[in-house]
């Protein structure tokens, strides 16, 4: 703990740093804040009134996240090598793991800080239930922290701010978009999740659909957040097109079997562990800590 | 003490650092000069625990650099030559920082920050933010940020580029002050003048090989051996060259504005034996001297111009 509790690092990159930012162009973030704040109350009220669905809200909530997760993490390790500041920072009597903890820790400060932010939206969504709620925040905050995860480990392999952040950027289009667009295009356009899901009826059978899913590619799909929260959704609420032709309640209880949304963000947090993991040995071996 | 032993430096096919040797103790203020490319800031960041040598190794008061960089780092202060800052915190914070990072007790810091802020001479500005300073006072801020763990050795890597006149003084101070302070500074420069001022012992480095180090005067007193005796005759000079050329001492004369410029290779006696004799044969000598050496003549003597 003390690597977070008397870190020097990670009060800078949370306060130093934020102040920073602020002081220089307070215009700017004053605009930002207001502009933000309006459009926050708006969207808040328009999904309180108009009873949006999770699909809409963590929808909108990982969006979010997809955009402001990058720059939380970008230029952690970065700016330190387009700065100079690395070899001062290595020198010190920091251990690698109070440096990795310093800048990890202010990112996933970030990330917990925006899922906060999200909260009014994701409790006030219409007729979810307390599993849809929890699994929202969980998969919302494990979304962030992978991103950071990558992000960090980015910044210190790349060592280029621009080139860390157009990585990352990129790297979400081709796995949020591309890769699953693929998929449909291979496997003729047929959504894979409604004949798979109906037919885990234990956790066991849950289990080994996600296993099966790893080999058979319908992962792409299945831990897609944006996919994850449409099928989130169908926890909520029967959908008004569902013709009989599949036995609903065995979809559902598939769904809950298979962990949804926690077994996803089960898998989030441990990819982003791993990045995470490559980061800090990257400092323990490079930096001589 | 620092006893360095043997660094080599390889990079594939590239030696950038060839077995190096040099011991220093406490006070002396190491002059570290070579051309760009030499592999001056390879051996400092090498002592400096940021590169690991190839060979050899060096002890910092007995604690192996290369075995402990961890119990080494404490007791260094370093001051790379392209360096930055964090931005964004006063001086003052900065300082904190720093000296938090490098576990100074909460009770201390405030009494140490203060003393690096006078000895650096920034403490009208310990509440400026940072990236306001002048480039010589973050390069005064970026020494003071090296010295708040009371360090025994101090790496500088070319501390005066980019400074202004006034700056490069003010530098040169400090440094001289660092010095009498006890501590081992070990400064590097491809600028003699500037180093000629303040230190005692100096290492020339050409190619990745230290080709001399020790005081500066004993280094000069070596290269002396072959010593250039300015003669002003009066009158025509061609009989005195003649005669000079006789000389067993001397290995050729340059004339060059109305001036002799005799390479010597005798030493003082000799030198004085010469004059006599010149003056015994009715040479009228307006102007007897020998030419003496600064850092740049003794660096020009010994490099050749070649980079590893």
């Amino acid at each position: 703990m003390r690597a977070l509790r008397e870190n020097p690092l990670l009060r800078y990159h949370l306060l130093g740093a934020t102040r920073h930012r602020w002081r220089r162009q307070p215009w700017l973030y004053g605009a930002a804040v207001l502009g933000i704040g309006l459009v926050y109350l708006l969207v808040l009220q328009l999904t309180v009134f108009n009873e949006a669905s999770i699909y809409a809200t963590l929808g909108l909530a990982l969006f979010v996240m997809c955009i402001a997760a990058p720059l939380m993490a970008y230029n952690l390790f970065s700016l330190e090598y387009e700065k100079q500041t690395w070899e001062s920072l290595a020198l010190t009597r920091l251990t690698a793991r109070e440096i990795f903890w310093g800048k990890y820790g202010a990112a996933l400060a970030r990330v917990a800080l925006t899922t906060l932010l999200f909260a009014p939206f994701l409790l006030t969504t219409h007729s979810a239930t307390t599993y849809v709620i929890a699994a929202a925040f969980t998969v919302l905050f494990s979304w962030g922290a992978l991103l950071v995860s990558v992000g960090l480990w980015l910044s210190f392999k790349l060592k280029r701010t621009l080139t860390t952040a157009a990585t990352l950027y990129a790297g979400q289009v081709f796995v949020l978009l591309l890769f699953p667009f693929l998929y449909l295009l291979f496997s003729g356009g047929s959504d894979p999740s409604t004949s798979t899901i109906e037919g885990v009826q234990s956790y066991r059978d849950g289990m080994l659909a996600w296993v099966a899913s790893l080999f058979e590619g319908t992962l792409i799909i299945f831990a897609n957040p944006f996919y994850l929260a449409s099928q989130l959704n169908d926890l909520s609420v029967r959908p008004s097109w569902w013709w009989g032709s599949t036995d609903w309640d065995a979809y559902v209880n598939g769904l809950r079997y298979m962990l949804w949304g926690f077994a996803q963000s089960a898998m989030y947090l441990g990819l982003g562990a791993m990045f995470a993991g490559f980061a800090y040995r990257g400092v323990k071996i490079s930096w001589r800590k | 003490m620092l006893d360095v032993q043997g660094l080599r430096k390889e990079y594939g096919e590239l030696v950038a650092v060839r077995d190096i040797r040099f011991q220093l103790y406490p006070g002396d203020v190491f002059g570290f000069i070579g051309p760009n490319g030499a592999g001056k800031t390879t051996t400092i960041k090498m002592l400096a625990t940021l590169l690991e040598p190839t060979a050899g190794t060096a002890t910092l008061n007995g604690i192996d650099i290369v075995r402990h960089p961890e119990e080494v780092r404490p007791l260094l202060g370093y001051m790379p030559d392209f360096f930055g800052l964090y931005e964004g915190i006063t001086v003052t914070e900065y300082l904190e920082f720093f000296a938090a990072a490098y576990r100074i007790p909460k009770a201390q810091r405030a009494a140490i920050i203060d003393n690096v802020l006078e000895l650096t001479d920034l403490t009208v500005k310990k509440d400026a933010y940072v990236e306001t300073l002048s480039r010589g006072m973050q390069q005064r801020l970026c020494l003071a940020k090296s010295l708040v763990h009371d360090p025994i050795l101090l790496l500088l890597d070319e501390p005066a580029s980019g400074l202004d006149p006034r700056a490069r003084i003010e530098i040169k101070e400090l440094i001289r002050e660092l010095g009498a302070m006890g501590k081992i500074v070990l400064v590097s420069s491809h600028i003699l003048p500037e180093l000629a001022d303040f230190c005692n012992k100096i290492g020339i480095i050409e190619k990745g090989e230290l080709l001399v180090w020790g005081a500066v005067d004993e280094i000069v007193q070596q290269l002396q051996a072959n010593r250039v005796l300015e003669i002003r005759p009066l009158g025509e000079p061609d009989a005195l060259i003649q005669r000079l050329e006789r000389e067993s001492h001397v290995h050729g004369v340059e004339t060059r504005n109305g001036s002799l410029y005799v390479h010597f290779a005798g030493g003082l006696e000799e030198q004085a034996d010469l004059l006599a004799a010149l003056i015994r044969d009715g040479y009228r000598i307006a102007a007897f001297r020998e030419e003496s050496l600064d850092l740049e003549d003794v660096f020009m003597q010994i490099t050749k111009g070649e980079v590893s």
